[in-house]
């Protein structure tokens, strides 16, 4: 027989609400009772208050339980949720079906709470990675070329035309360029960014390489909060993952091309998400913030021309760099020619970016 | 008023130190890494580790002090065995944590940036874990805690205090 | 009547005012509108200094143009048409076509409200306070027109902050501190040495120096521009806390090292309180050391002389007379000794702290008055091998650059110098340049401290032996030479090509590996190669050289060595580049140029020419010597023998500057009678500075027809203009001073030169003629290197008469 997938998530909102010891239980129920079960830590759907909310893998798709306190999984698992039985007072059934969840259509978050974070193998199962090979067929002026086009603009709040920022570092002559992702996402009420790099951490890192294919760039920063721990973690882990399986390092995938990425600690500065402080950090200097001009595109990072994009802006990226990947907007999408124009400001971490049909598209 | 004058590391924490130093001073941008790495390996940036890093990387005294002191991360003092953090940020002040800021205060007898006089806990402010739909919020060494109250952070310290006693 | 050089009122206006930021240079105009002003400045400009060229005044705190511009205290914000918010001027630049609004309603709101903040947090103190009527937060309140402070004096605020007296010369009152970085900045953009730092962030912000100690335990050296900097009374003067503000100022030079810089000593009547570095000085740009700041107690200390004061032998107690008296006893002893010895028996030396028209008197008292050449400088005793040496080789015995031009250079090469020491505020230009990334290669066996300069780009440390100079420079030129690093284009058409050919052919030879000198130098072979490679393939390397290098018997050689290594690689006659010799006092340039030397009068024209002797004899009326008098170890020597009985000094302090001080003390008091007196120099501190433009008696002007001495010959790139820069130099042509000419043992051995004769005129082509004189003494080389540098830098002796 077959062991039974069961899912719990692993990002830090359902590890602070005890999924860990959730995850522990399970496990334990499932060697007390002789049931073969495959645990595994997904990220996290964004549906907090379901948190910890217990996936199990059924004939008919994953049923969800939540939420699940530690002491809930005895019961749960005597209410048959090993099967998948519907019968406990936390049984939600089909998660996809839960009607936060139907009325969204996810891109960026399309894999966040399906998958294991550090999978390559889920990652590459759900698209990951085609954007990244898609690229490599382009030149870097095609590569910026599809991010002009596609109208995708920073996510960090700013909304300014992520193409033509790239354009600028593209056709600033350099010897070292740098993709620097702004990860120093210290708004209270915020934590897009940080759902991104927990639960689908390759996508950060295939976007950061195909900027960096685009504009002549070989090393990228991921400047992180000190106050992300798991983030940092989970980044890490990923990278060398990532490395190792050739889609970073000096031949990626085979292509003679270079880029190579490392995570850099903030130190509890808030300033530090300001874009020139957060290099004068990474500098390692006080984070004050610098007077532009000169704009960091042109004389960024250790004064070389330098990418400074959002987490959710370089996780985008995969999507919207070349036209094959590009997902087919829904007609939710305010303008057929350049859907992602339209952008929302990323304070709402449940939905990442997602099409809500109510939403008055922005301007331009 | 001015501090005296910083006394020179002993020899057992400089080649520690030092080891550290050497490991991180050819990177670029060293600076931050350099001291969270001091900082995982002690807890804190000893006064002594300033003139090795300057030295190390070209700085001076008074420029690495001031890189310390600008990042509210890097302590300059031991902690006790743990730190907790507690989130004083929008979200989870709205959501009670000032309620929960001042039982901390008062159950472990020390205002921030102290520690108890048994050493076990530091106590310190912390500006969002991300953790914001959860909230109260706290962290402990690097393990958050949400929708935190009283009775779960006397629940949380009495388990991290409880001394592990060996059976044999 | 003598006039000094008093910066005229244009002048010291052009520097009065602080224009925000520091000037940008570029070929590009960029025309702009200020409040309806039309102004056009070099692109790169910020808003904030155009506005001040144009004469309008925006207010600032934060903002000074010797300090990149900071942005912080938003004072500066003004309107720009058709931009969003209200920048500040500090930080903007000038666009083309931009229009400024600098004063209107909303932003004297603004002003008004930043104001506010600032005095919120700052005691009320003014009619208490040292800066009182001396202070920009003050001068800003009143510019923006503070009326009020909303908020009250009751929150949190810094008034209880300590004051650290620990400085001696300084106070830190951190109580009156806004925080505007601008003592951080100058510690580290002006003197570089990085000691300060802003501690924490936000309202716990406050200035710190080294790990929070007080400043004298930091890595402050007290430089004081921080002092400078502060605009309020945070950091300040004692002297000024003691004193009060000064109500006028002189511009003057500095006496204390070869640097030169230019002060405006701030005045109370006759009390001298405080010593500001000149913005106008060539030099130093505004900047200064401790010293030339801070240690000005000469000013006012016991010991200085004020009147002068005679005696008649040593064992009589100084007499104060009127100067009548003392000038009528010194001409009347000189005359009798004079009479009594001979005309030779008496001369005088001169100093190079001494203005251009002290010097040239005393040369003319020496030489028209007591009608012997008996004239010698102290320049004699640390850079004549700088003279004899470049003279030899360039065809001119001064340094080709100035000061600013290391701001140019690619590669920095220092040897036997240590300016962060010797010449600190000429080291803190050095060290903006390796700040800038130029590469630095020291060759002294001292680690010097400007290979720990904060920031720096790459060093490299050459830790040579004592004592091995020539063995290294020829270890570097072997590389540049076997390597391909040679600049064929310079050497074909600024080089001697025989000669040259002579040279490089020694120099390729295999002894002269750095290889083969690796034992003797203690140098490792491939750093001399790296080394050699870094200068050579520089773009723009730059040779710096002290006492190291001169104060060595194989000086004069090694001097040649430099300058043959500088134009083997093309590194003469431009910007960025050259040889330069550090010297070690203000003047040295000046009191060569004017005739302290025995054998030539003023503009290094030579006593046994007739038509240079008629010249002067004219305007002098009186007959000259054509005869070349003794230099100062000469005059000690003929003392001892008792030829030489009175000496006029000006100036110079032999017993502490001149070699061997027994010898020299030792005749003054044996065989000099001592009695002609002594007669107060006036301050050379608050003396106009004379070196920068000769003011001499009309009727004695053409005597310098000969081409100023250190501009370029015809073809001239070689030895490049210079202005105000690198202190002098001895006499060309000459080599009396040379330390080995001190030790008669020496003397005997007249080693043919012949082979390499040619070479001695030295390689660049020179269009003006050389002039040659009888040799009368060959110098034996030290043993250890004498074949290096005879083969590599033969000489024939010119222009040398010994005594």
């Amino acid at each position: 027989m077959m062991a039974t997938t069961i899912y719990v998530p692993c990002d830090t909102t359902a590890r602070s609400l005890g999924a860990d010891a959730v995850a522990a239980r399970l496990t334990r129920a499932a060697e007390r009772l002789g049931v073969d079960i495959q645990l595994k830590r997904n990220g996290s759907r964004g549906l907090f208050w379901l948190e910890p909310l217990v996936e199990v893998e059924t004939a008919t798709g994953r049923v969800a339980y939540g939420p699940v306190a530690p002491t809930d999984v005895d019961a749960l698992v005597d209410a048959g949720l090993f099967e998948g039985r519907q019968e406990h007072d936390l049984a939600l059934g089909d998660i996809e079906a839960h009607p936060y969840l139907a009325r969204q259509q996810r891109l960026t978050f399309s894999r966040i709470g399906l998958t294991d974070p550090l999978s390559l193998e889920d990652y590459t199962a759900r698209q990951g990675f085609a954007g990244l090979k898609q690229a490599l067929a382009l030149t870097p002026q095609g590569i910026v070329d599809e991010v002009k086009t596609s109208g995708l603009r920073g996510r960090g709040g700013a909304a300014f035309p992520t193409g033509i920022k790239w354009q600028t570092v593209h056709d600033t002559p350099a010897a070292q360029k740098y993709i620097v992702c702004n990860a120093d996402e210290g708004d209270s009420g915020t934590f897009a960014d940080r759902l991104v790099m927990e639960c689908d951490p390759f996508m950060l890192i295939e976007g950061m390489t195909i900027a960096g294919l685009a504009v002549g760039a070989t090393q990228g920063y991921i400047y992180l909060r000190s106050e992300y721990p798991l983030a940092q973690a989970m980044l890490d882990e990923a990278i060398v993952r990532a490395e190792a399986a050739g889609y970073l390092g000096d031949n990626i995938l085979d292509s003679g091309h270079a880029f190579h990425l490392e995570v850099r600690l903030g130190a509890g500065a808030y300033i530090c998400g300001e874009e020139t402080s957060l290099l004068e950090s990474l500098e390692g200097k006080r984070g004050l913030v610098r007077a532009k001009p000169p704009l960091p595109a042109i004389e960024g990072l250790f004064g070389q021309p330098t990418v400074v994009n959002n987490v959710l802006s370089l996780a985008a990226v995969p999507l919207f760099s070349t036209r094959a990947a590009r997902p087919t907007p829904t007609t939710a999408w305010a303008s057929p020619a350049a859907p992602w124009r339209c952008s929302w400001p990323a304070t709402s971490p449940v939905a990442g970016w997602s099409s809500w049909p109510s939403a008055p598209p922005c301007a331009s | 008023m001015s501090h005296p004058t910083p006394q020179p590391a002993d020899t057992a924490l400089a080649a520690q130190l030092q080891a550290v130093i050497d490991q991180h001073a050819a990177r670029p941008g060293a600076m931050l890494p350099l001291l969270h790495a001091i900082q995982a390996q002690h807890g804190y940036i000893p006064d002594a580790a300033v003139p090795m890093i300057a030295e190390a990387l070209r700085h001076t005294r008074a420029e690495v002090h001031g890189i310390i002191s600008f990042y509210h991360h890097f302590r300059t003092h031991p902690p006790g065995r743990h730190v907790i953090q507690v989130c004083r940020a929008e979200a989870c002040q709205a959501v009670g944590a000032r309620a929960l800021e001042a039982h901390v205060k008062s159950a472990l007898g020390v205002d921030y940036h102290e520690t108890t006089a048994d050493r076990e806990f530091t106590l310190e402010p912390v500006y969002c874990l991300g953790n914001c739909a959860c909230g109260p919020s706290l962290r402990v060494d690097d393990e958050i805690h949400g929708r935190m109250d009283a009775a779960g952070f006397d629940r949380l310290t009495a388990q991290l205090s409880a001394t592990v006693v060996e059976v044999k | 009547m003598l006039q000094y050089f008093e910066p005229d009122a244009s002048h010291a206006a052009q520097f009065a005012r602080d224009l925000g930021t520091p000037a940008r240079f570029s070929e590009t105009q960029v025309a702009l509108s200020i409040d309806g002003h039309s102004i056009s400045v070099p692109e790169g400009t910020s808003v904030l200094r155009a506005a001040a060229l144009a004469g309008i005044t925006i207010p600032k705190l934060c903002a000074s143009d010797n300090l990149e511009a900071f942005g912080s205290c938003r004072l500066c914000a003004v309107e720009i048409e058709g931009r969003r918010g209200l920048p500040a001027s500090c930080t903007t630049p000038v666009t083309e076509g931009m229009a400024v609004i600098t004063q209107n309603a909303r932003l004297a709101k603004l002003r008004r409200n930043v104001m506010e903040l600032y005095i919120s947090d700052h005691p009320l103190d003014c009619l208490t306070c040292p800066a009182n009527g001396d202070c920009e937060l003050q001068d800003m309140a009143g510019a923006v027109g503070l009326r009020e402070v909303r908020y009250g004096f009751d929150g949190a605020n810094h008034l209880d902050a300590e004051t650290d007296a620990s400085n001696p010369y300084f106070s830190f009152d951190p109580s009156k501190c806004i925080v505007c970085s601008r003592c951080v900045r100058a510690c580290n953009e002006v003197q570089g040495t990085f000691a300060l730092t802003i501690e924490g962030r936000g309202f716990d912000s406050k200035v710190a120096a080294g790990q929070n100690e007080p400043f004298m335990d930091s890595e402050c050296v007290s430089c004081g521009a921080c002092v400078q900097a502060c605009p309020t009374s945070t950091l300040m003067e004692k002297s000024v806390i003691e004193q009060g503000v000064p109500e006028h100022s002189v511009v003057t030079t500095c006496a204390y090292c070869g640097v030169g810089c230019s002060f405006e000593a701030q005045m109370k009547g006759d009390q001298l309180v405080r010593m500001v570095p000149y913005k106008g000085g060539d030099a130093n740009h505004g900047h200064s050391c401790v010293k030339g700041r801070f240690a000005f107690g000469y000013a006012t200390h016991k010991d200085r002389i004020k009147e002068p004061m005679i005696r008649d032998a040593i064992d009589q107690p100084w007499r104060a007379v009127s100067w009548e008296e003392a000038i009528g006893f010194a001409a009347r002893r000189l005359r009798e000794i004079q009479t009594q010895y001979g005309r030779e028996s008496v001369g005088g030396i001169t100093s190079s702290r001494c203005t251009n028209e002290e010097t040239y008197l005393v040369q003319k008292l020496i030489r028209a008055a007591f009608g012997n050449n008996n004239t010698d400088t102290c320049a004699r005793v640390c850079h004549s091998p700088t003279g004899y040496g470049l003279k030899t080789t360039l065809g001119e015995s001064a340094g080709t650059q100035t000061f600013d031009s290391v701001m140019q250079a690619d590669t920095i090469l220092v040897i036997g110098a240590n300016p962060t020491d010797a010449h600190p505020v000429f080291a803190s230009q050095m060290k903006r340049r390796l700040r800038q990334g130029a590469t630095l290669i020291v060759a002294d066996p001292r680690r010097i401290d400007l290979l720990k300069t904060p920031h720096g780009g790459k060093s490299l440390h050459l830790p040579l032996k004592p004592g091995t100079n020539v063995a290294l420079v020829n270890a570097l030129a072997h590389v540049v030479v076997t390597e391909g690093l040679e600049d064929h284009d310079f050497i074909a058409r600024r080089c001697e090509g025989d000669a040259y050919q002579q040279w490089r052919a020694f120099i390729s030879e295999p002894r002269n590996a750095p290889e083969a000198l690796e034992a003797e130098t203690g140098v490792p072979a491939a750093k001399v190669r790296e080394a050699a490679r870094a200068y050579a393939t520089a773009g723009n390397g730059a040779i710096y050289y002290g006492l190291g290098v001169t104060e060595h018997s194989q000086g004069s050689t090694m001097v040649m060595g430099i300058a043959n290594l500088a134009m083997a690689t093309g590194n003469i006659g431009r910007e960025g580049v050259g040889v330069n010799p550090l010297r070690g006092q203000n003047n040295v340039q000046g009191s060569c140029d004017m005739g302290s030397f025995p054998h030539e009068l003023p503009g290094y024209q030579h006593v046994a020419d007739p038509a240079v002797r008629e010249k002067f004899e004219a305007v002098w009326h009186t007959p000259l010597d054509d005869e070349p008098g003794l230099r100062i170890p000469n005059m000690f020597d003929a003392a001892i023998a008792g030829t030489f009985k009175a000496l006029y000094v000006q100036g110079e302090d032999i017993a502490q500057s001149d070699p061997n001080p027994a010898r020299g003390v030792g005749p003054a008091r044996a065989g000099l009678p001592d009695r002609a007196g002594h007669l107060p120099q006036r301050d050379r501190q608050v003396r106009p500075r004379a070196a920068a433009r000769r003011h001499l008696p009309r009727e004695e002007r053409h005597l310098h027809q000969r081409r100023a001495p250190h501009q370029p010959r015809a073809q001239g790139d070689a030895a490049g203009g210079r202005k105000g820069g690198l202190g002098g130099h001895p006499g060309p042509g000459q080599r009396p001073g040379l330390p080995d000419a001190l030790h008669p043992s020496v003397r005997d051995h007249g080693r043919d030169r012949q082979p390499h004769a040619d070479l001695h005129r030295g390689q660049l082509r020179q269009a003006g003629k050389t002039r040659q004189y009888p040799v009368a003494v060959q110098r034996r080389l030290p043993r250890r290197h004498a074949d290096h540098a005879l083969a590599g830098l033969p000489h024939r002796q010119g222009a040398l008469r010994d005594h």
